[in-house]
């Protein structure tokens, strides 16, 4: 390469135009380096291969080190030192960093050899301030072309961002590092501080304070500054914008801020940003002011890292004073429970004298029978049992109490637990069994003792028995004892209620109850289980429970064999225990008093002679304390009430529905229902809330009695209290009652009385009150009130999703209107679905002054019945007329069938002749075979059935047989859950299948004349075969049928010219087609004898006059010679055909043109000639493709010689889609339409042997037809190489293997394109030039001759798709 | 349309051929093409291709392989031919 370069763009400086133009720009000759044009080969090839380089470089060269850099460095680093820079001395250039890296570039100089430093810190001035960066880079040393050394090349990437966003990942790594999950405030603080203080490049100095109670900042901790410097004072920094949660970036000028630190740095930071330390849900805890390092732009990531790192400190402090609260939440409840524990045994002793007092004397009276009457010793025993179950109570608490104060006094022997233990449980058996529970003790003998205090033992293993009857209602109770390595293991398990997860942590927990819980009685006082636990724990042992609601609880109990666990244990001999009944007795006889009584219910004694007046009223006891509900029931009877005792408010509750009592008689404390919320539902029932309530409680004082009252109740009387109290309150009430209810009583009567339903509905949309109507229809009684939305009449969301929603709809407008009415379907209570209609308003209640809805409502079911049907009828009559087919009437009648019932399926089975018979179902997955045998029977069985009879099996569906055109058709509808079949809905299926059988009887009889009208058009409309180059389409104004009055014809002609006929006769549907079909065989048949368009139409004149109908039938008839395009046409009054040209261009046949066909018969008719130009594309159509309503049909004609020239270069097939499509009017084809397009000339498609000798003729054939396309004779040779290169390819590689296979040679033409297809049978192999270097060269003619080459091979075959664009 | 082959040879050092050339009767082209570059010996032979109306790759094949010794005279027909096949860059063509 020589030549001149011109000095001002060296060649040197053309690699990168954009840094060489600003390289072309320095004055060189005011540098050591001269005019560039001087320069040496190898500062040249120097400065090419730097600015080529996309990598980081820049080099010096020369006495001053002339710095020279490319892109990638300016970018990188050089920044605002560009263009400056260039051509300067490199050590002006890197003035701020030459004590760096001057003496590393003297020592590339002075000994030739390379440097390499990695992550090198430089403090570089590149964008007005020193900054910190950090760079990896390599010296090399640059020869001139006499080999000496001239100057150095640096290769250089940076890695700032890199390096620092290491050093912040470090320190955010650091801060989120801390193991120890809760710690104080103070620790917290601390390693924070430590971590924070780590990084003094990103964090000079950091300050961090918090506010106090009194909003005051106070610095808390310090990092890389003393904490007496002037600038720690709270008062220099923002802490109002702070507290605000703002952050704020502070300029650190003025006297407290000289001398800051400087961290890492030679000079301290200018400024600070000062974060809140966010807390969540509150105001900021304080804030952290971080100095920030000068030598960094204070951009978004630095930023960032510093709310992130004020985040970890903001949450250490969230996390310590979390902890501190929770810590201090745990103490005071400590604090809590051990008072209350000292109080309880305070008092307790002092029970103990008074007990022992009560209970001796007693003891005693019961122990002379001689002296008690009956009814004197049942008040004995009262007293008895209940002042054991007061002492037992006064006992645990004191247990309590002495193991609190380490006071228990253990004697430990060794005893075998697995007897002590079913002893124990022995006890318990008849209470149990009682209860109708069983129970399974199982304790074998264990291989050795276990040290217990015996009677610790007892209380421990009775409580557990005692807590496993109490909730415990089916199932039974499980006692086991076992060794397990060196432990023994008892258990005791019950099938209860069981105890909800969330309580299981706090099951030993002391004076904890699980509220809620169903049990045999509320009694307890919650001391039982913790008991339990300590008496173990001083065993050495532990206890451990599992629970699951519903299932039941396990209770396992680990004590160790031997005493050495046991410190204090001095051995005490084994020795008669105390008799066991002594302390079993507490707990047996209070779990009696849970059990039902053995008489059964309390029987109603006959009222009691000459005491107290016989009033009749009638009393609903409820107390859960059998001892109390005797006594209660006693004392009422022998005043002359009516007694009705129950164990419960839920009891209760149900027994004042059923029957109202005049007064209830409830204790506040009871198991399920309590006396309070028993109150509430009376109240809230309109039949009971008139009903007096006096609740008894042991819980004494005001505010309990407010509550009570509160609540509803009319009186409130404190246990304990006196006979007389009693019934001096239940006298008043009950007469105060009877006054107040009398005129509700009337009502009731007369709503009860109403024909139709009654209801009140309060302003939530609970229904409160009913009368029996209401329950008759719905069958939901009084007993259910409140019936609360979603009511449960309401028909299910997920089965019946729209009479769920007509339903919500109606209660919408039930609770929003003043007045209104609506009908709606409904469920009975037995699931049947009825409709009722509804009529309500609302009025104030005149007692409460609330707003109520009063509403009424009837059965209309029968009426909607008869709604239904109707719509039914018109629905599927619908269906069966949108249908065109039996099949398809079928499936859409199922649909709507399915759709009537909300059926599951719907599925008709056709028995023509064999037993599989034809299945169309709703549901596309089921088939005959893969139904259940007993449906197939069932089937099978109903098509032997008289027809329309249906048969409903129960619950599983409803099937009936009717006729099909094809024979006996079974439908079978199979029931949804929402939709059971009613003796209406059988009425109404026997309705719609008589309906349906006609239906698809009549369709079936359209569907024959269909498909005989459709022969009739296949054997009329147009030839199966089209000549080549032709494309027809055939539109018919009338549904279904698909033939009219139009046609097209062609017809190949012995002189090989082709007659093209298009006719429009007058009318349409099946009477136009008939004509039209005559005309066609006789224009057909005439044109075949004379092939002359103006005579064939004279003679169809004759023809057509005979035929009635044919008057004024419109003809295009011509005669087309395929070879020139030569086209003889004469038009009887038909529409000019369309001709498009090559060029763009279009032309009317408007010439030849005559009156329509039979209008004036014998008269001449004209002829005229067109020559079709190659490639040219010829329309023929009927007026329905032109005619537009108020359109000139000129309109119409321009609109389609515009679409026949956007597609001159479409083929032609797609052409006749196009137009069709294109042309189409927005309410669809109105009038039939024949279209028959030509584009000349027809496509040529030959089909040859794969023999060389073919080539020949095949060539000949291609190059005729080329000629007929207008292809000048240049083209047609290169047109000719490429046809014959692809030929010969498909004989010697296609066909190599398998000779005798056959070559196909398709060639088409549009008015611009030419394509060619070639395509053969063989497999093709890769042309292997070494083998043959000159065969590979057709492929390369064929590309060069050929617009679009494309060779697609496969296991069939090779086809090779060539075009070539015409001009 | 199709023509036959034809081959003359010469007044002198001249192959005159007539026709169609392609995978058919190539083989008959490249011996004679053979035959009279032998014949001549040394000297040039002029391949006279004027008459022919079609030639393929497997014709070309045979001008290639004496690509050294001929001369070819062509007229417009295969012209474009022969130049996009490369020939006239390894032996003279000239136009007739």
């Amino acid at each position: 390469m020589s030549g001149t370069e011109h000095p001002l763009s060296p060649h040197a400086f053309s690699a990168d135009p954009e840094v060489g133009a600003d390289l072309a720009a320095v004055d060189w000759a005011a540098t050591p380096l001269g005019d560039p044009g001087q320069w040496p080969q190898s500062l040249r090839t120097a400065v090419s291969i730097l600015l080529s380089s996309r990598f980081s470089m820049w080099m010096a060269w020369g006495p001053e080190l002339t710095f020279f850099c490319n892109a990638a460095y300016r970018r990188h680093t050089l920044h605002e030192k560009y263009p400056w820079a260039l051509g300067r001395p490199a050590s002006e250039v890197w003035a701020e960093i030459w004590d760096d890296i001057g003496p590393r570039i003297d020592t590339v100089l002075s000994t030739g050899e390379a440097t390499w430093d990695e992550g090198l810190l430089l403090f570089v001035e590149r964008s007005g301030y020193p900054e910190e960066s950090y760079h990896t880079f390599s010296y090399s040393p640059l020869h001139d072309d006499d080999g000496a050394l001239i100057g150095m090349l640096c290769v250089v990437s940076e890695d700032t961002e890199q390096v620092i966003g290491e050093r912040r990942m470090r320190t955010l790594r650091d801060l989120g590092s801390d193991p120890t999950v809760a710690r104080t405030e103070q620790e917290m603080l601390l390693f924070t501080s430590r971590q924070l203080g780590r990084n003094l490049g990103d964090l000079p100095f950091t300050l961090t304070y918090l506010f106090g109670d009194d909003g005051r900042a106070l610095l808390a901790a310090s990092t890389g500054i003393d904490s007496d410097h002037p600038a720690t004072s709270p008062d220099l920094w923002p802490a109002g914008r702070a507290a605000a949660g703002e952050p704020a970036v502070v300029e650190l000028t003025g006297k407290a801020f000289t001398g800051l630190p400087s961290g890492d740095w030679a000079e301290p930071p200018t400024r600070a940003l000062v974060l809140p330390l966010l807390q969540q849900g509150g105001a900021p805890y304080g804030f952290l002011v971080t100095g920030l390092n000068r030598y960094r732009p204070f951009d978004d990531g630095y930023r960032g890292f510093l709310e992130l790192a004020a985040g970890h400190v903001a949450a250490g402090i969230a996390s310590a004073r979390s902890f501190r609260a929770q810590q201090r939440r745990a103490e005071e409840l400590a604090e809590l429970d051990r008072a209350k524990t000292t109080f309880f045994s305070n008092i307790s002793h002092e029970f103990r004298t008074p007990l022992t007092l009560i209970m001796g004397p007693v003891e005693e009276l019961l122990a002379r029978r001689a002296t008690a009457d009956d009814e004197v010793r049942a008040e004995l025993e009262v007293i008895h049992r209940n002042g054991l179950r007061l002492g037992k109570l006064v006992n645990t608490l004191l247990d309590f109490s002495r193991i609190e104060a380490g006071r228990m006094q253990a004697r430990y022997e060794p005893v075998d637990l697995s007897a002590v233990t079913a002893e124990l449980a022995s006890a318990f058996r008849s209470a149990i069994e009682r209860a109708g529970l069983t129970f399974d003790v199982d304790c074998p003998v264990l291989p050795e003792h276990v040290h217990v205090d015996l009677g610790m033992w007892e209380k421990v293993v009775l409580n557990l028995l005692s807590n496993a009857l109490k909730f415990t209602f089916d199932g039974g109770v499980r006692v086991t004892v076992r060794a397990d390595g060196a432990d023994a293991v008892v258990t005791v398990t019950d099938t209860g209620v069981g105890v909800p997860a969330d309580e299981m942590p706090r099951l030993f927990e002391r004076f904890h109850r699980i509220e809620n819980a169903r049990s045999r009685s509320n009694e307890g006082s919650g001391i039982g289980l913790a008991l339990v636990q300590e008496l173990v724990r001083l065993h050495g042992g532990t206890i451990a429970a599992q629970s699951e609601t519903g299932s039941g609880t396990s209770f396992t109990i680990r004590l160790p064999f031997g005493h050495a666990h046991l410190p204090e244990y001095t051995e005490v001999p084994a020795g008669p225990a105390t008799p066991l009944s002594a302390n079993a007795d507490p707990f047996l006889q209070e779990a009696l008093r849970w059990l039902p009584s053995q008489d059964g219910p309390v029987p109603e004694p006959g009222p009691v002679a000459g005491s107290a007046p016989t009033t009749g009223a009638s009393v609903l006891v409820a107390d859960d304390n059998a001892d109390m509900r005797d006594y209660l029931t006693r004392l009422l009877r022998s005043a002359g009430y009516r007694v009705v005792a129950v164990v419960d408010g839920r009891y209760a509750l149900e027994a004042a529905r059923a029957d109202t009592p005049d007064i209830v008689v409830s204790d506040v404390m009871m198991p399920r229902l309590d006396g309070l919320q028993l109150v509430a539902a009376l109240r809230s029932d309109p039949r009971t809330a008139g009903t007096p309530v006096l609740l008894l409680s042991a819980r004494a004082g005001q505010e309990a009695s407010i509550e009570g009252l509160d609540a509803g109740a009319d009186d409130y009387l404190f246990k304990p209290f006196s006979a007389a109290e009693l019934l001096a309150r239940v006298r008043a009430n009950v007469d105060l009652a009877r006054l107040r209810n009398h005129h509700a009583r009337w009502r009731t009567a007369l709503i009860d009385s109403l024909q139709e339903a009654f209801f009140v509905c309060d302003e939530s949309g609970a229904i409160i009150e009913i009368n029996s109507a209401f329950t008759d229809i719905l069958g939901y009684g009084p007993e259910g009130l409140p019936y609360l939305p979603v009511h449960p009449w309401w028909p299910d969301r997920d089965t019946d999703a729209d009479g769920h929603q007509a339903v919500a709809d109606a209660f919408r407008m039930l609770l929003g209107r003043p007045t209104g009415s609506y009908t709606i379907p409904v469920v009975h209570r037995d699931g049947r679905r009825l409709w009722a209609a509804a009529a309500f308003n609302q009025v104030r209640d005149p007692d409460t002054g609330r707003r109520v809805i009063v509403g009424t409502f009837r059965d209309v079911t029968a009426e909607q019945h008869a709604v239904q049907r109707d719509s039914a009828l018109a629905a599927l009559g619908l269906r069966l007329s949108e249908a065109e087919n039996v099949d398809g009437a079928l499936t859409a009648v199922l649909a709507e069938l399915r759709e009537i019932w909300q059926a599951t399926h719907v599925l008709a089975a056709v028995f023509s002749d064999a037993d599989n018979p034809a299945l169309t179902c709703t549901d596309p997955t089921v088939n005959w075979d893969n139904l259940p045998e007993q449906r197939r029977a069932a089937l099978l069985a109903l098509r032997a059935r008289p027809v329309l009879t249906p048969v409903t099996e129960d619950h599983t569906g409803t099937g009936i047989t009717l006729g099909h055109p094809a024979g006996t058709m079974v439908l079978w509808i199979e029931a949804g859950p929402a939709r059971p079949f009613s003796a209406p809905d059988e009425t109404l299926l026997a309705l719609l299948a008589g309906h349906l059988g006609q239906g698809l009887n009549r369709i079936h009889q359209i569907d024959q004349q269909r498909e005989t009208a459709l022969a009739l058009q296949r054997a009329i409309l147009g030839p199966d075969r089209l000549p080549s180059g032709f494309a027809v389409r055939y539109e018919p104004a009338t549904r279904p049928l698909k033939v009219g009055g139009d046609w097209y014809d062609t017809i190949e002609l012995a002189d090989g010219r082709i007659g093209i006929v298009v006719g429009d006769c007058v009318g349409h549907g099946l009477e136009a087609a008939t004509v039209m079909g005559q005309l066609r065989s006789a224009c057909r048949a005439l044109l075949l004898r004379d092939s002359s368009p103006a005579r064939t139409l004279m003679s169809l004149d004759v023809f057509a006059a005979m035929l009635p109908g044919a008057a004024c039938a419109t003809v295009f008839c011509g005669v087309l010679d395929p070879g020139t395009g030569q086209l003889v046409y004469s038009s009887a009054g038909h529409p000019p055909a369309i001709v498009g040209h090559p060029d763009g261009s279009t032309h009317l046949l408007d010439q030849g043109r005559s009156r329509p066909v039979a209008v004036r018969t014998g008269s001449e008719r004209p002829e005229a000639e067109y020559t079709v130009p190659a490639r040219a594309t010829l329309l023929l159509y009927t007026d329905g493709l032109v005619e537009r309503r108020r359109q000139p049909l000129s309109s119409g004609i321009s609109r389609v010689s515009a679409a026949v020239q956007r597609g001159l270069g479409t083929p032609i097939e797609d052409l006749a889609t196009e137009i069709m499509d294109r042309l189409i009017p927005d309410n669809g084809y109105d009038d039939d339409v024949a279209v028959l397009l030509y584009r000349h000339p027809g496509p040529l498609d030959l089909e040859f042997p794969a023999e060389s000798g073919r080539l020949a003729p095949v060539r000949s054939a291609l190059r005729g037809w080329l000629e007929r396309c207008g292809i000048d004779p240049a083209t047609t040779q290169n047109i000719l190489v490429a046809a014959g290169e692809a030929c010969a390819n498909a004989i010697e590689h296609g066909h190599r293997d398998s000779p005798g296979g056959r070559i196909r040679l398709r060639a088409a033409a549009t008015a611009g394109d030419l394509r060619l297809v070639v395509s053969d049978t063989g497999v093709w192999r890769n042309p292997d030039p070494a083998a043959n270097p000159y065969r590979g060269r057709g492929l390369t003619l064929m590309r060069a001759f050929m617009q679009a080459v494309t060779v697609t091979s496969g296991n069939t075959g090779t086809i090779v798709d060539m075009q070539a664009r015409i001009l | 349309m199709t023509t036959a082959l034809s081959l003359t040879n010469g007044p002198g050092t001249v192959l005159t051929a007539a026709g169609e050339i392609d995978m058919s009767n190539a083989d008959t082209f490249a011996a004679a093409l053979t035959s009279a570059v032998t014949l001549a010996s040394g000297s040039p032979l002029t391949v006279d291709l004027t008459a022919v109306q079609y030639l393929d790759s497997a014709g070309l094949a045979a001008l290639f392989a004496h690509a050294d010794h001929i001369e070819v005279l062509t007229g417009p027909i295969l012209a474009p031919l022969l130049e996009i096949s490369g020939l006239n860059e390894l032996a003279t063509v000239r136009w007739a």
